[in-house]
């Protein structure tokens, strides 16, 4: 079942100064519990691209659906709550909050869901021992290594079972014993919690990782592999 | 409840920072509170002043006399009117003065002055005179013709105690008439108008002097509070409809409008001092909200709607006020309470003060009521200056603010 799908996507910055199309009708579809990375030099549209599914962007042009929703038809407010129930982000520098412990960002959206506490509680003990942080629960980001807080971040981008987790550079400032880790980690959820993962990144590791690559180059599909 | 905490942790995420901004509150709410309490107790001493040494809380008088201060216009059933105003509730004293103007004179020179013939014991349960004396004895040594006058007149006649003066004034009949006087004691009022142009004689004495019985001009009465005063001198004209009735609010409108003004002063204050504390609030939550672009961002991304975040925001200034106010209010309170009780020494101004009719030792005057308006203002200002930082963090987009280094 094809949960994402983009149709002649473009995406122009600047449009009424120095136009820059970073996007220039991309077709994509992507199913159900796919482990996909989309790929390319800095500047190809990868980034842009995430965005656009994760509702953080709007599209020039084009159509984009998520999980059966035509996201570019939502408001500002319809679109948080879109991402707040189906997205999941990682994002390349971490970004946790540094004044709450790692229980406490993995709660964190589970709160803006109003869970209970019991139930928060539950998911972020649940999610930190998966991810082998089990005794750094109540530590800040501060006391963490860069792997531990990424392993956070993939923590909390599951903790409220999105349908998709977008992970924009996840591995970019890690080294390799933690990218591989990270990468582990990252299989073994997308296939215990059925989440969709989709990764921009240039790291070959995690290319090798991912079971469908997709190039992008100048703003455009330049190739889709399907690994066997 | 996690919105609460995370503000409460980002408050403290820059403590230097933070302290600052809770002692400029704090130094702002000390200094408003002491500024209140000192101004409050500048006007009272101001109106107590004008009160205790001169006019008193209400006076009667003939119709005429206020325009035109001619022996012939005084009140000729005095006693009675002064007998059923003893009978009124919140009449605590009264008491019935004559009224003369005249000339002072000693053997250097002459001066004009208003002559007081007063009821000795009378007197003192109204006006200070008597504790004001700086020298002698309050009309009790001298036993014939006994004449209390100010430090200022001692001065321009060159007089002392038990010297000899000569009063003179006119008579009914328009004579002129002179009678000599001998200093008994010297006083130094807060009134500078009583200061300036009053001596104090035995009523008799005077009476004597005029040749005929004692003649009352003014009946001045004391209440229970200043506030009241117009009140008493409602129900005082309804008894003796055919005088002229007074307060002190009327007597001296310059007393009035010092005590109506107080509040504009208190504002103007209360406006500088929050406005400057608005203005570091504004800027210290601005460089916290632009320090944290990035994060801002990611809770965007997450979910965190920017209703939320504005609340966030403004949580956190409230925090702060709500630390820096109360510790303020402490030390305001500390302050008043030291100078409530030790008095605030003015004596190296004493003499610029005394010309305005003020003491030397003030002491600040300050109502709990007082403190809730500070404290309030300070919850406000803070609200108003979280508006800005926190409007300027919901207008981020967040795929920008993620991008941002």
């Amino acid at each position: 079942m094809k949960v994402i799908k983009a149709n002649q996507l473009t995406k122009v910055y600047n449009e009424s100064k120095i136009p820059v199309t970073a996007l220039s009708g991309v077709d994509i579809e992507i199913s159900e519990g796919e482990f996909t990375a989309i790929v390319g030099p800095s500047g190809s549209g990868k980034s842009t691209l995430l965005n656009i599914i994760g509702g953080l962007d709007n599209p020039t042009s084009g159509y984009i659906e998520v999980g059966g929703l035509d996201i570019s038809t939502l408001s500002e407010n319809q679109l948080i709550d879109f991402r707040m129930n189906n997205i999941g982000f990682v994002f390349q520098s971490y970004n946790l909050i540094p004044v709450l412990t790692a229980k406490e960002n993995v709660t964190f959206i589970l709160l803006l869901q109003k869970k209970s506490k019991q139930e928060m509680n539950a998911r972020a003990e649940e999610l930190l021992n998966k991810v082998g942080l089990g005794d750094r629960m109540n530590n800040r980001p501060n006391e963490l290594s860069g792997g531990q807080q990424q392993r956070v971040a993939v923590a909390r981008a599951l903790a409220s079972k999105p349908k998709f987790i977008l992970a924009d550079e996840p591995t970019a400032n890690l080294d390799s014993v933690s990218t591989a880790n990270l990468l582990d980690l990252m299989a073994e959820m997308n296939a215990t919690e059925k989440a969709t993962f989709v990764f921009s990144t240039h790291d070959q590791r995690v290319i090798d990782k991912a079971r469908r690559v997709i190039t992008l180059e100048d703003g455009k599909i330049k190739s889709d592999e399907i690994k066997s | 409840m996690m919105l609460t905490t995370i503000a409460w942790r980002n408050v403290w995420r820059s403590p230097g920072r933070t302290i600052t901004i809770i002692m400029a509150v704090a130094v702002g709410v000390a200094s408003l509170s002491f500024l209140t309490g000192f101004i409050n107790g500048f006007v009272i001493n101001f109106v107590d002043n004008g009160i205790q040494s001169d006019y008193a809380h209400v006076q009667i008088h003939h119709p005429a006399f206020k325009a035109d201060k001619e022996l012939k216009y005084d009140i000729k059933n005095a006693d009675e009117v002064a007998e059923k105003v003893k009978l009124l509730p919140g009449v605590v004293a009264v008491t019935e003065r004559t009224l003369i103007n005249g000339m002072i004179s000693s053997p250097k020179t002459a001066n004009g002055i208003q002559i007081y013939g007063i009821d000795v014991n009378l007197e003192s349960q109204i006006t200070n005179i008597d504790s004001s004396l700086v020298e002698g004895t309050y009309l009790s040594t001298i036993k014939k013709n006994p004449i209390l006058i100010s430090t200022e007149v001692a001065e321009k006649l060159r007089l002392k105690l038990r010297s000899k003066v000569v009063i003179t004034v006119q008579n009914e009949n328009r004579e002129i008439v002179a009678g000599a006087f001998r200093v008994d004691g010297i006083f130094e009022s807060r009134s500078k108008r009583i200061n300036d142009g009053a001596v104090f004689v035995k009523q008799q004495d005077l009476a004597r002097l005029i040749g005929g019985p004692v003649k009352i001009h003014e009946i001045a009465i004391m209440g229970t509070s200043h506030e009241n005063a117009q009140i008493l001198a409602d129900s005082i004209s309804q008894i003796a409809p055919e005088l002229t009735t007074e307060s002190w609010a009327q007597l001296a409108p310059e007393l009035e409008l010092m005590q109506s003004q107080v509040w504009i002063n208190m504002l103007v204050v209360l406006v500088i001092i929050m406005g400057a504390l608005c203005f570091g609030i504004v800027n210290t939550m601005l460089m916290a909200v632009l320090e944290r672009v990035r994060e801002l961002g990611m809770l965007m991304a997450i979910g965190m709607k920017k209703t939320r975040i504005f609340k966030m925001i403004v949580l956190e200034t409230i925090m702060m006020a709500l630390v820096g106010g109360p510790l303020g209010i402490i030390i305001g309170l500390l302050f008043n309470q030291y100078f409530i009780v030790n008095g605030l020494d003015l004596s190296a101004y004493s003499e610029g003060l005394k010309e305005f009719g003020y003491s030397n030792i003030l002491y600040p005057t300050i109502q709990v009521m007082d403190y809730v308006v500070i404290a309030i203002s300070v919850g406000v200002t803070a609200i108003i200056a979280a508006i800005y930082p926190a409007r300027k963090a919901t207008k981020l987009k967040p795929v920008e603010a993620l991008h941002t280094i």
